[in-house]
């Protein structure tokens, strides 16, 4: 047999892997409530839009050496597998028969979670509305969640919990609720969340996109463990303890394996231990929004996040391009928190699961007031201020070594100019609050990520104050009008008080390492360009790049699409990019296009 | 008027250019902007340019992409520069962003006003009288995706410049047959060579090959 044959051979075994993808899971035996098992039949006329090789490399369904190019037999897998739609209670009540050819085996979950905007609050109808979990994988000791959106209409769906009866998927007469999914959105997921993994940010991973005529899609996702908070708070709600008990060993224990929860107790002490690693990741992921300016539409109920503080559902997620802090998500029937409340809300997050943990542990349900001064939350605030200074100096560009000497060495400096940095971050223009096309927003006047990408190389020429005017042309935002440029006196002193910290942290930290000021600033120039590079992808540039790949890809390969994607997100690496990573030293033409997209959209919601 | 053109390689083919250019100078404690023709993957050059300069005391070295929004502060500390060297990459898409931005004026005059302006590859290209040289060899030219009409440089000199040639026939027909459509000589460097003009001196170094109507003739050695 030859190399090429063999390798071949190894291929086709491989895509057989995907047939244990079939809606088996474990919490179907753990918790036989916790979701709605429905059957469901193979969805004819999808075709493979996009699929991620690396991660289904990294998840072992494919071997290392596969080539990044689908073939019919992978194809025709990747169809058999998650083109599927189920068969709900709509299809059942209309006695609609479907081959039996076609209807799969088993049964995949629609699980149940609190969402606060379904009427009763207590979940029992709300939860996966468009969604099921097509199984649980594993290799080499890691498993992960797969997931698929848009495979039709459950009872947990918004619109069947608002007028209490059963819809056909796809019903055009309720659009949210109907249960299918969209393309653009799709390819959207795929693109922020491979851009925010490639930055450690942590995200659910888009494997998959299937495409049916009319622009639907069944978008499949995958990440190591897809419960969200909200899986537990269902149970605290409905005074179920035993449930929330299940629930919260079965997570730690599918958990425990994962670096940093080594030191996690087999005793019931795990439960303090879970929620102290809970509290610290909600509270550095609330820090991190902020500081990178992503806005993510948090509730207590913890809906729109996962456990582990991985972002789920990019509908409504956004990166900024400026600190876009009075932004809000217009949804129709309310309007959405905004990037500052993130952090309350995130720590609501947290109070109600220490409310869940201290109900396991009693053995009775506590009361949520009782956690309101609680250690932890304590522990979540000092954990948000460490994590804000951190990021502030690792925008600036220093080192992590750098960052972890200078936080122990000058803290009070360190806050000094992070409130000074956030004073400029704020401030907003005169024109007051506008309607947007899907919400509502107050202009901020100044882009201090072009500040922090700038400032190095201004001075590294001169390391002395430069007059407030030309600090506030380095600050200025494209779109700030003149008449929010005046300078005042406090504004003076303010813009006098940002350039004294910022030069004398740059100058501290030269002696401290004892170099030039200049090799200081230097080293930083490549890092704080690299962080707030002014091609950094923002909300509105994602929804108009996907809008080009709708027209361009009719002229593309998937092999060429998929290039397409991983040359744009190595562009979006925050990091340099390693020898050999990138195929290119140029970019393609479509990436140029993507670029001036990019800068248009550059400091947009 | 001081200009150096480089064709590209290695920063070590370059060492000879590199310190004909630093010896320009007088004064120690130089200052360098470098323009790289896209900001795509710029870090990565600016690295490495750093790493090419700081021997020769070159430390203070600032970068200015011109296809993103950057300041007037900024800018008018990029021209405050001893030198600035402008990078390679796509020259259909370098001329097209210094002329979105008005700087191919900013820079001549500069020039005049004695700064030291240097150029790798495309950028060597654009300082010349057009950048038609982009276009060859037919087997691996620039693209011109943005469709430019006029293709005239900085117009600072009277010759053309060709960067990474190689001695072959294939190179050698189109730029024979290039060389007969136009009055000015056409120069030909392979990777690590390069030509300085300083003042009324015009010296080279490394290889430099000439095209001029029809003909080749070797220049340097």
């Amino acid at each position: 047999m030859s190399q090429a044959t063999r390798l071949e051979e190894k291929n086709l075994q491989s895509y057989n892997r995907l047939d244990k993808i079939n809606g088996d899971h474990p919490l179907k035996e753990i918790l036989p409530d916790g979701y709605i098992a429905y059957k469901a039949r193979l969805r004819k006329g999808g075709k493979v839009s996009y699929f991620n090789f690396d991660l289904a490399k990294e998840m072992g369904l494919l071997p290392k050496d596969h080539k990044n190019e689908l073939n019919d037999l992978l194809i025709e897998k990747l169809l058999q597998t998650f083109s599927i739609q189920i068969i709900n209670e709509y299809d059942i009540q209309n006695n609609k028969i479907f081959p039996k050819s076609e209807i799969k085996d088993g049964t995949y979950m629609a699980t149940r979670y609190l969402q606060l905007q379904h009427s009763d609050k207590i979940g029992k109808n709300s939860g996966d509305g468009r969604s099921i979990w097509n199984g649980r994988w594993s290799y080499r000791g890691k498993s992960w969640d797969i997931s698929s959106c848009g495979t039709g209409g459950t009872a947990l769906s918004p619109a069947t919990s608002k007028f209490n009866k059963f819809f056909e998927s796809g019903d055009p007469s309720i659009s949210y609720g109907c249960g299918y999914a969209e393309v653009d959105e799709g390819l959207a997921t795929s693109l922020m969340s491979k851009v925010f993994k490639n930055n450690g940010i942590k995200t659910e991973d888009s494997l998959c996109v299937i495409e049916f005529k009319n622009n639907i899609s069944i978008n499949v996702r995958v990440h190591k463990n897809l419960l969200r908070p909200s899986h537990f708070f269902l149970y605290l709600k409905q005074n179920r303890i035993e449930e929330l008990r299940t629930l919260i060993d079965y997570y730690i224990e599918e958990i425990r394996v994962l670096p940093g929860w080594e030191r996690c107790p087999s005793s019931s002490k795990k439960y303090d231990f879970f929620i102290e690693k809970f509290c610290e990741t909600f509270a550095e992921m609330a820090a991190d929004f902020e500081d990178k300016y992503i806005f993510c539409w948090l509730d207590w109920d913890g809906d729109n996040i996962l456990m582990d503080g991985s972002i789920i559902d990019y509908g409504s997620v956004r990166q900024f391009g400026l600190f876009h802090h009075e932004y809000r998500y217009d949804d129709i029937e309310r309007f959405s928190t905004n990037i500052l409340e993130q952090k309350r809300k995130a720590r609501d997050i947290v109070q109600v699961m220490e409310q869940a943990v201290e109900s396991v542990k009693k053995n009775e349900k506590q009361t949520l007031s009782n956690f309101s001064k609680s250690n932890t939350l304590h522990n979540f605030e000092r954990v948000f201020d460490e994590r804000k200074k951190y990021n502030l100096l690792s925008k600036m560009g220093f080192s992590e070594r750098k960052i972890r000497q200078i936080l122990k060495r000058e803290p009070k400096l360190v806050s000094q100019f992070l409130g000074c940095f956030q004073y400029f971050e704020k401030l907003k223009s005169k024109d007051g609050r506008i309607k947007i096309s899907d919400g509502v927003t107050w202009d901020v006047i100044f882009n201090m990520r072009k500040a922090l990408r700038e400032l190095p190389h201004i001075f590294i020429v001169n390391p002395k104050k430069i007059t407030p005017e030309d600090l506030l042309d380095v600050f200025k935002a494209e779109t700030t009008k003149g008449y929010d440029l005046s300078i005042s006196s406090y504004r003076k002193r303010k813009l006098n008080e940002f350039q004294f910290y910022y030069l004398k942290l740059v100058k501290k930290v030269a002696k401290l390492f004892q170099e030039p000021v200049e090799k200081t600033l230097t080293q930083m120039s490549v890092k704080a360009q690299l962080l707030n590079k002014a091609h950094r992808i923002t909300g509105d540039a994602v929804t108009h790049i996907v809008q080009l790949l709708m027209q361009e890809r009719r002229k593309m390969s998937t092999e060429e699409f998929n290039d397409f994607i991983d040359e744009f997100c190595f562009f979006q690496k925050e990091e340099l990019t390693k020898p050999g990573e990138q195929k290119s030293k140029h970019p393609s033409a479509l990436m140029i296009k993507a670029m001036d997209i990019l800068i248009e959209y550059g400091e947009g919601i | 008027m001081k200009l150096v053109f480089y064709s590209g390689g290695y920063p070590q083919e370059n060492q000879k250019i590199d310190t004909k250019l630093i010896k320009i100078f007088s004064k120690k404690d130089l200052k360098l902007t470098f323009i790289p023709s896209c900001s795509y993957q710029s870090e990565e050059e600016y690295i490495e340019l750093i790493d090419q300069y700081t021997p020769y005391g070159v430390k203070k070295i600032i970068k200015l992409n011109i296809d993103a929004p950057y300041s007037n502060t900024l800018k008018r500390i990029a021209f405050q520069s001893d030198i600035i060297h402008l990078g390679g990459g796509n020259t259909f898409y370098f001329l097209n962003q210094l002329r979105k931005n008005g700087l191919i004026n900013e820079l001549r005059e500069w020039v005049h006003a004695g700064g030291v302006l240097t150029g790798l590859s495309a950028g060597a290209i654009i300082m010349t009288n057009n950048i038609m040289t982009a276009s060859f060899p037919s087997f691996d030219r620039d693209d011109n995706d943005e469709n430019l009409k006029k293709l005239n440089g900085m117009q600072l000199v009277d010759f053309e410049f060709f960067p990474h040639y190689k001695n072959s026939k294939r190179y050698d027909l189109e730029l024979m047959e290039y060389s007969t459509q136009i009055k000015n000589p056409l120069y030909a460097c392979p990777d690590g060579s390069g030509i300085m003009l300083n003042d009324d001196e015009l010296s080279f170094i490394g290889k430099v090959f000439c095209f001029f109507n029809g003909e080749k003739y070797i220049v340097h050695k």
